[in-house]
This record gives C-alpha cells, sequence and structure tokens, in this order.
C-alpha cells in the first residue's frame, strides 16, 4: 500500500513537472540566440530591441545569453550561438581572423568613463586625458591614499583598461589595485563601497546610479577619445561552425541596422535616465569609428 | 523594474519543476548505489564511498563547465541540442546532488539498518531480498535525503547559469534571476526573490514532511 502511494506520487511528480517543462519548450518557436556583453543586457537595452524584433516576427523567440565579451565570443566559436555583440575590439578580431565570426558591423557606441569618490583624493576630475588619469591614480595609489578596482575578467571594459594602462606604460600592481573578477555592476559597487576610482561603460553606470546604488561615486573623466566604447554584432559563420542559423540571424542584424533599430538605440534610457546611454552608428560617421576600431583592434 | 505576478509564478513553478525533476532522476541511480555500497563489505564499496563524500562539495560551476563542455554544440554530446533547455539543468542537477545523495544515503539508510541486514542475512535472505526490504523500510529516510537534494539543487546557481543561460521564459530560475537582478543593481527585488525562494522551499518541505509522518 504504501509502495503503491510513493510511485503514484512519483509518476504524478514526473507528469506535472515533465508537463510544465515540455510545454515552456513547445511554445517556443524558432529560436534565435545571442551571446552578448552585460551591459547591453542589463541596461534592457537588448530586451527592448527584442520585443519591437519579435513584433514583425511573431513566430521568433530571442533567447539572450548575457555574459562578459570574452566568454560571449568564446561561446560563440564553440557553437553556441548564431549571433554575437560585444565590445572588445582586441578580441573580436582574433575571432574575425580565425574565421569564426562574419559580416561584422558596428551597431551603436558610447563611452566609457572613469568613476571615483566624490573627495577625489587623486585629483584627476575634469582631465580630458584618461592616461593622465590613470598615472595619477597609480601615483596616489602607491602613496596610499587612492584605491583602483578592476573588473579583471577578460571583458570589453578589462581589455579597455588594460589598453589605457599600456599607453600609460604602467603594469598595475600593489595594494592599491584590486582586481574584482566580477561582472562591472559587482565592480561598481565594490568601487562604491571601497571609495576607489574604477573605469566602467557610461550605461551600466547611469543605470545603477538611478537605482540609488552608487552614492559614492562621480564621473570623473570623460570625453577622451581613448574611451570611446564600440559595439559591433557578428553573425557566427556557419560554414566553419554547424548549426547557425543564419538567414534569422542576418535578419535581426539588418533590423539592428535598420533606421527603425538605431532609433530605438538612439532613445533608449533617455527618459529614465535623462541621459543618452547609446548612440547609434546612423548618426555617425561609420568610416571614422571603423578607424578608431581598428585603432583598439590592432593596438 | 518590477517584476510582474505572472513571471513570479512563472519562475516559481519553473525553479520546482526543474529541480523537483532533477532529483527524482537523480534518485533513480542514487538510491540503488547507497543501498548497495552500505550492503557490501568490500574495499572496493570503502573507496567508492570516500569518493563521493569527496565530491559533495565539488563547486557548482565546476560541474557546470564540466558538463557545458560536453553539451556545446562542438562537444561529444553536442548533437543532442540540450545545451540551453531547461534538460540541460535538470541533467546537471540531477549530476550536481548525485554524490550528496549517495554519501547520506549511504549514512542514514546503510548504518542505521545493519541490524535489519544482519538479520535477514541470518534468516537466509538473498542479496536481492535484503536489497528490497532496506527500501521498503527506509522510504521515510529516503524521502529525508531526497529534500536535501532538492535542496542543493533548487538552491544552486552555477549549474543552472551555465547550461541554463539564464532564458527569460525558459530557463530563468529563482537562482539566476537573483543574480540578474543584482546586477541590474535592484538589490531589493534580489532579497525579496530570495526570501520568495526560502518561503516556497519551506512550504514544499512541510508538505513532504506531513505526508511522510502520517504513514
Amino acid at each position: 500500500m504504501d509502495k503503491r502511494i510513493i510511485i503514484m506520487g512519483v509518476v504524478l511528480a514526473i507528469l506535472v513537472f515533465g508537463g510544465y517543462i515540455s510545454y515552456t519548450m513547445l511554445t517556443q518557436g524558432e529560436t534565435l540566440r545571442i551571446s552578448t556583453t552585460t551591459s547591453l543586457y542589463a541596461t534592457g537595452l537588448l530586451d527592448r530591441l527584442g520585443e519591437e524584433f519579435e513584433k514583425t516576427h511573431p513566430n521568433v523567440v530571442i533567447q539572450v545569453i548575457a555574459v562578459g565579451s570574452g566568454e560571449a565570443l568564446r561561446k560563440a566559436s564553440m557553437g553556441d550561438a548564431d549571433l554575437v555583440l560585444v565590445h572588445a575590439p582586441n578580441l573580436e578580431i582574433k575571432y574575425v581572423n580565425d574565421g569564426f565570426l562574419v559580416e561584422g558591423a558596428i551597431f551603436a557606441y558610447n563611452y566609457f568613463v572613469i568613476v571615483g569618490p566624490p573627495d577625489d583624493p587623486a585629483g584627476i576630475k575634469d582631465l580630458r586625458n584618461s592616461t593622465m588619469a590613470f598615472i595619477k591614480i597609480m601615483e596616489a595609489g602607491e602613496k596610499g591614499e587612492a584605491l583602483f578596482v578592476s573588473r579583471g575578467d577578460n571583458s570589453g571594459t578589462h581589455n579597455r583598461e588594460m589598453f589605457i594602462w599600456s599607453k600609460a606604460c604602467i603594469k598595475p600592481s600593489g595594494g592599491w589595485y584590486i582586481e574584482s573578477g566580477t561582472g562591472m555592476s559587482q565592480t561598481l559597487e565594490i568601487a562604491n563601497e571601497k571609495g576607489a576610482y574604477t573605469l566602467t561603460d557610461i550605461g551600466t553606470y547611469l543605470k545603477l546610479r538611478k537605482t540609488g546604488v552608487l552614492n559614492n561615486l562621480e564621473i570623473m573623466v570623460s570625453g577622451d577619445p581613448n574611451l570611446i566604447n564600440i559595439y559591433s554584432v557578428y553573425i557566427v559563420n556557419p560554414e566553419k561552425v554547424d548549426g547557425v542559423k543564419y538567414k534569422l540571424a542576418k535578419e535581426f542584424m539588418d533590423f539592428l541596422l535598420s533606421h527603425n533599430g538605431q532609433e530605438i538605440i538612439e532613445t533608449y534610457g533617455l527618459d529614465l535616465y535623462g541621459e543618452q546611454l547609446f548612440y547609434s552608428a546612423e548618426n555617425t560617421d561609420v568610416n571614422e569609428l571603423k578607424d578608431i576600431w581598428n585603432y583598439f583592434a590592432t593596438s | 523594474m518590477v517584476i510582474s505576478l505572472y513571471t513570479l509564478l512563472e519562475i516559481t513553478i519553473r525553479s520546482i519543476s526543474i529541480s523537483g525533476l532533477a532529483t527524482l532522476l537523480s534518485a533513480l541511480w542514487s538510491i540503488p548505489v547507497a543501498i548497495l555500497l552500505s550492503i557490501s563489505q568490500s574495499k572496493m564499496a570503502r573507496l567508492l564511498t570516500t569518493i563521493f563524500n569527496a565530491l559533495v562539495g565539488i563547486p557548482t560551476v565546476v560541474i557546470g563547465l564540466v558538463l557545458y563542455l560536453l553539451l556545446s554544440r562542438s562537444g561529444p554530446l553536442g548533437i543532442v541540442n540540450m545545451l540551453y533547455t531547461p534538460y540541460a539543468i535538470i541533467f546537471g542537477q540531477a549530476i550536481l546532488i548525485t554524490p550528496l545523495l549517495i554519501s547520506f544515503g549511504i549514512e542514514v539508510i546503510g548504518v542505521r539498518t545493519r541490524d535489519l541486514i544482519e538479520m535477514s542475512l541470518t534468516f537466509g535472505a538473498s542479496k536481492r531480498q535484503v536489497f528490497t526490504t532496506i527500501f521498503e523500510e527506509s522510504s521515510s529516510r529516503i524521502l529525508a535525503i531526497s529534500i536535501l537534494g532538492f535542496q542543493r539543487a533548487v538552491g544552486e546557481l552555477g549549474v543552472a547559469l551555465m547550461l541554463g543561460g539564464n532564458i527569460k521564459g525558459l530557463t530563468r530560475v529563482f537562482t539566476t534571476a537573483i543574480a540578474l537582478e543584482i546586477q541590474r543593481g535592484e538589490f531589493e527585488l534580489a532579497i525579496y526573490l530570495g526570501l520568495i525562494l526560502i518561503t516556497v522551499d519551506f512550504i514544499i518541505i512541510l508538505i513532504l514532511r506531513l505526508l511522510g509522518w502520517r504513514k
């Protein structure tokens, strides 16, 4: 008797749970898998773009895998995504050269900013030069007056940080240099707690600032050409990687670069944050952006 | 950003379904192995017990990464196309909690039924009969171990993130949703989600315990 109840319970549980799981799978229609950098997802931009795309493609479901740029590229090259949205030119160029990614296009840009505590112990506020600012942070850091938090995770932001250190001819290390090994949000929160400087994309910073988490961080340095943050889209090469949904990926890419898609990027977050989070490629000289991309990719 | 009630319900049902199925799947192979290992007196059994004991604390991301490499399109099992589906999480969590179920299974079922084993063997029962007797006698203990396994499964992040990808409406479970809200800076929401997870856990255990006691 006991045995029968147990078996019945188990069977019932499997039916109910399995039924639910299978139901969600079946209702999923055709899927497009995008691996993307966290900044595009955490700000909500990709959800907004996805909604718009699904309006004209009702049978398509967009699956977003939000990870750092390094991981996003690696996963795509292993065949686990159809489309990649990233912002790490020096990493992207390797995958492009190896033939994993095709039809690359720049679809948006914004800026990295150096943020830090309001009392600004390194005295970098309103400097226009990121290299100069990094040198000052290191000098103050070695005197024990300032701290810097690094992502340390091979993401797009981390790669840019290392680029600026190399421009400044500094190999950062020591007690003032903290490697968080976490995403942008956590890194900002650590910097906020410790009263440290860090490099961040403007989107994530404004988003978090809005939620009231970052009351101890202000923008210190912005507007340096070395701080331009370029977002590119690539299709995973169907000739090199099996199972890529090329046609669908291409359709999403075309949408992203269309006037409709570009307008969403340009205006996204204006109402919420009072500041533009992303700038569309459409309103800029694309060749100039490409030159900047090349500069970061090859240096 | 506020999560709608519908999304919340969806995440709750999904989390329970996925981790529930993972626990059942894992119990399917873990409990028999645990019983076998506790009956057997061989050196091999003792070695295996030690190995399973050591594996209980394996980091979830390590399991997640190993299974990711296995299930990736370019991996050896890529052909089944299971990565980033709920099935992948079920599979991963089932593997994750296997050492836990076996280790506790040996402790709880094996040790306490040693008398039973000796008695059955003196009465001339076959190993198979001993096996079924133990199974029948320890159903409530098996339930208790399964609850532990379910807890570990529903509360882990690494496997769900690596194998599920935290895809909205498909593989987003409690822990991955919490991680995402932290990333978005919505700390309050993350805490609420955590509290709901604990409450749901509590209710499930309460129901299961009540059912177990009644017998």
